[in-house]
Parts: structure tokens; sequence; C-alpha cells
């Protein structure tokens, strides 16, 4: 499948779905057109109805997508889940061409997500029920206290939100920590584990396998509960930075948090 | 009615068709690991598509308070009701106080049974899925699994007692659930990015379904598939995605797969094969062989439409 405008390849990804990748000057701005394509996707979908009352679908409901299924986004990519009865791939790529050129110009001022508060939390780094520090060190030839230094130096953006609820991906980590998976995962990753991976960084909301690298436990609940619903308490575009504390403040963190 | 359960087995779970459109908030897809099995268990306990159902691995014992009509489907599966062994897949009249104990017959898969009803669970996040690891759905809407005492509610349809027509799939319309038929997959996402080596060593090795199986995914042992790939952005993971980390043994995630993962992927298991495999037990040998898109939904519509036809036809 041919690309076209912000798309740099589109591709299969099972028999009922495709995955679209995000061209841009940078990460940021390929983040930005994968999620003005998921608004415009999501413009086409059938109402959302609730006991009747629902939002209404641009246009006339002729052009709803009655075959789509599922979108999910991540940082540069957009998976498209669909209807096998009622669409093939070609028919979701032409449907995804014909979506228009607004999606692959900036909106101005709508995607200056800045105004967004700054998000600290705070960090017990080598906790030893999840610390790869001396991993992290050997990888990347850096001290420990220069690995620590280093991850709460920058402020990061929440890329996308998934692989678990609540889980945000953050980026971009500086250069010298970034740091390769484990080869293989680990079959349990104790809840509020810090951890980085190639150029990002997150928070296990809650305990989890996983393989990302480890460097230290937060009390910070990456999920609010309620009796019905739960949801993630970072979104896409918020901005986070790190902050070091000593085990003590840790676990007094982890009584505030209960 | 109550459907109380006397042994809980190994894992048994309340499932139902899972949770729709909340992947991106990170929500797992979740759902019966053995759909087809799942859809005709509540095909053949007269239920609508998509009601609640048990699902579980080992041996469970149940008793329920009323007449009711239930059926038992899986992989090999086997019933009996208070000592009498009764035909599965096939839809069965049980008598108020019966006790009805049900498997599948390879410890590891799965067995799925449905009661005719209205099953009063709580939907958690739009779905009465059990996700143990999310902390959702079941009985407390908090993910628990089922354990021995729960009891189940389920509103008994007053038209039951009428002339209602009992259901039964004929037997070769059962899944094949042994895997001397490849597991056919399509290729996708990272597939360019693996050698031709890589690809022609997955597609001419066996595999071994290791102990690491569950609702997540599925690991196999074998001939080492690594892909030339060094780093990459986490993405969306569909189900049935064929994972592979560094160690280059094959992972297949399945219904509570986390719905971002960073390792390069062959291309997706085919629909018409991802329940069959949800039913593969550890030790258990499989071949997999590449199909294209059009290939894999021929088959996939052609299957859908059986099963629609025969759905038809029984009633």
């Amino acid at each position: 499948m041919q690309a076209f405008g912000c798309i740099k390849r589109i591709v299969t990804a099972g028999a009922d779905a495709i995955i679209v990748y995000f061209d841009g000057a940078n990460l940021d701005e390929a983040n930005n057109a994968c999620h003005r394509m998921l608004a415009a996707i999501d413009a086409k979908k059938g109402p959302i109805t609730h006991n009747g009352v629902g939002k209404k679908p641009d246009g006339d409901t002729s052009t709803r997508w009655r075959w789509l299924r599922e979108c999910v986004p991540s940082y540069d990519s957009l998976l498209i889940i669909f209807d096998m009865a009622l669409i093939d791939s070609h028919g979701v790529y032409r449907a995804l061409k014909g979506l228009g050129d607004d999606i692959n110009t900036p909106r101005a001022g709508k995607e200056q997500r800045g105004n967004n508060a700054l998000v600290e939390i705070p960090v017990w780094y080598g906790a030893p029920s999840a610390s790869d520090l001396s991993l992290v060190s050997k990888k990347t030839s850096l001290s420990i206290e220069e690995i620590i230094k280093l991850h709460t130096s920058a402020i990061y953006k929440v890329y996308a939100v998934g692989f678990s609820p609540g889980f945000a991906y953050m980026g971009d980590i500086p250069e010298a920590l970034k740091c390769a998976r484990l080869g293989t995962p680990r079959k349990r990753v104790p809840k509020g584990a810090v951890a980085i991976a190639d150029r990002q960084t997150a928070v296990y909301p809650s305990e989890s396998p996983g393989g990302w690298n480890l460097l230290g436990l937060t009390a910070y609940d990456m999920l609010l509960h309620s009796d019905q619903h739960s949801e993630s308490r970072l979104k896409a575009g918020d901005v986070v930075k790190f902050v070091s504390i000593t085990e003590q403040e840790y676990k007094a963190g982890l009584q505030v948090e209960r | 009615m109550r459907i109380e359960v006397l042994r809980k087995g190994l894992f048994s779970l309340i499932i139902d068709k899972g949770r729709v459109g909340r992947q991106r908030d990170g929500f797992c897809q979740s759902g019966p690991m053995d759909n087809n099995a799942y859809d005709w268990a509540n095909f053949l306990a007269l239920n609508l598509d998509g009601t609640p159902c048990i699902e579980a691995i080992g041996e469970m014992q149940i008793r329920v308070d009323q007449d009711c009509i239930i059926a038992v489907t899986g992989r090999e599966p086997s019933l009996d009701v208070d000592g009498v062994a009764r035909a599965t897949y096939q839809s069965q009249k049980v008598a108020a106080g019966a006790t009805i104990t049900f498997k599948s017959a390879l410890l590891g898969s799965k067995a799925y049974l449905a009661v005719y009803g209205n099953w009063q669970v709580p939907k958690a996040v739009g779905s009465a899925c059990t996700v143990v690891r999310e902390q959702l759905g079941g009985l407390d809407g908090k993910g628990r699994v089922l354990k021995d005492g729960d009891c189940i509610e389920v509103l008994a349809n007053t038209r039951m007692k009428d002339n209602v027509k009992m259901r039964t799939l004929a037997q070769q319309f059962i899944d094949d659930y042994g895997f001397l038929e490849s597991i056919r997959v399509v290729p996708g996402y990272q597939f360019s990015s693996f050698s031709n080596v890589a690809i022609r060593t997955f597609e001419t090795s066996t595999y071994t379904v290791s102990s690491s199986i569950d609702r997540m995914g599925f690991r196999f042992t074998g001939e080492s598939v690594a892909s030339d790939m060094v780093g990459m952005r986490s993405e969306a993971i569909h189900l049935g995605a064929i994972q592979v980390p560094g160690d280059g043994q094959p992972i297949v995630m399945m219904r509570d797969r986390q719905t971002l993962g960073g390792y390069p992927k062959l291309g997706c298991v085919s629909p018409c094969d991802i329940s069959r495999l949800a039913q593969a037990v550890p030790g258990e040998k499989v071949n997999f062989v590449f199909q294209n898109e059009e290939e894999a939904r021929a088959d996939w519509l052609l299957t859908t439409s059986r099963r629609r036809r025969l759905q038809g036809e029984i009633v």
C-alpha cells in the first residue's frame, strides 16, 4: 500500500487490520499526525449511543464507517481493525485516502499541549524489588549516579497510554541513557516500577510482565479507581518530570496514596 | 435461579465477548480464548450471542437450584449430571438441584459452560469479562476468579418450559483441535525486517508449546527466528500477533495481551486458527504456515457463513 500525506508507511497487521506509521520532522510531529488521523476517523464512526441519546457523526449517515471495529494509537502509529465481512484492506486504504487533506496539516493552537501542568513523579531509585541499575550501568557505561541524574534531568511528554490500563509511554530520555529491552521479558514487574527502554520511560501501574529495564519504585498511583470505572491518571500530551527521593520518603508516599 | 460453584477447578472465569474500543486507554481486549467454542456454547444453550459464560481449566463442579438448559463445549469436553454422562455440544435439560461436572480432556485446555437465561453479573468498563491483571470483571467486577461457594444469579427465561427445541452440533462441525494441520499466519507488521533465513526457519520448523501459556500469550520453544530490528517504538498489538523478542522464541499474543508493545512481529495468526491455537497445551507440537491476507479473509468468510448456515438450520 502506497504511503501518502503524513503517512510514512502502511502495512498489513493481520487479516482484519492494517497499521499506519506517521512521518514528521520529529517524534512529536509524527505523534500529532497520528492523533489528527484518529480524530478524523472517530468522526466517521457511527454514533455512540447511551439509551438512544447519541453523538451525531459528521456528514450524512451513508458515509459512516460501519466496518470500523477499533483504532489503537501509539507513538507514531495507528492500528485500524475492521470487519472482514464488510470490507477488505484495500477498501480501508481507499477510505483513509478519502479523509482529505486537513489531516496532513497541523492545526494551529490545537496541538499546543504546553498548557498541561507539569506532573512530578517521585522515585526511590534502586529499590531492591525493582532495580536493574547495575545492568543499565553496564549497557550505557554510565555510573548509577549519572543514570539517576540523567533520568531526572529531562521533562517528558506522554506520547501514548497503553500496554496496560494507565501505562503512560513517556519520552524522550537523554540519548546517553538509551538502553535496549531485556532479551527475555520478566514474568513479573512490581506495581510502581519506573523503567526505561530505548528512548522511552514509564511507570508500571500494576504488577505485570514486562521487558523494560527497571530503575526504581514510585508510590504515585497511575490509575484513578471508582466502582464501575477506572481511568488513567496521565493522558497523552501531559508533561512529566521524575524526582529522586529516599526509601523513607517512598514509604511515606505509599501511606498518602492509600 | 442460582448457579453455585461447588468445585472451581484449576482456573475458572466468567467471560463474555470482551471489551471493544477501550484498547486505546490500555484496557485489553479480553473475551473468550476459544471464541468458537464460546459461541457454540451460547447457541446450544439457546442464549443470545455475547451472553456471559464460564471458561474453565480443570474439572469444575456446579449446582443449579432450578430446572434449566445448559451446554458444554471446548476441546474434547466431557459433562456429567448427577453422575450420569451427558453429551457435550448439545442442549441439555437439567433438573433443579442437579450437580453438574464438566471439564476438557487435556489439562490446560478450556471448557465452556453456558446456561440459558439472563446472567446477573456486573459490567466493568463495558464487559463482564474477568481480567485478573487489570482487576476488572467477574462476579465482583474487580477481576476475581471464581472460587468454591460463589453464586451466580441467572434470571430464567419464562419461555423455557414451553416446547423449546433442543440443539445439537453434529460431530463433523466441531472444530478440529489437533495440530496435524499447520496454524495459518498472515505476514504483517515488521515481517520485512526478518531475514529470508529466519522466515524459512519459522515456516519449516516445529515449535513446542511451552509451559508459559496464559490468557496474555503463548510462548513457543524451537528454532530461533531473531529479527534484524534494533529498537523500535511500541505499537498496537493485534489479536494473534506473533511477537519475537531478542531470544528469537515466538510468542503468540492472546485475548488478555497488553495493548502496546515494542518487540518485532512476524504477522498475525489467521482469525480462523486463533481459537484452535488457544486450546493447545504444553508439550504439543505446532507448525506455522504463511498465507496472504486475501486467502485468510476468504477462509474466514467461508467459515463464518458455514456457521451462520448451521445456526439457521439447527434452530
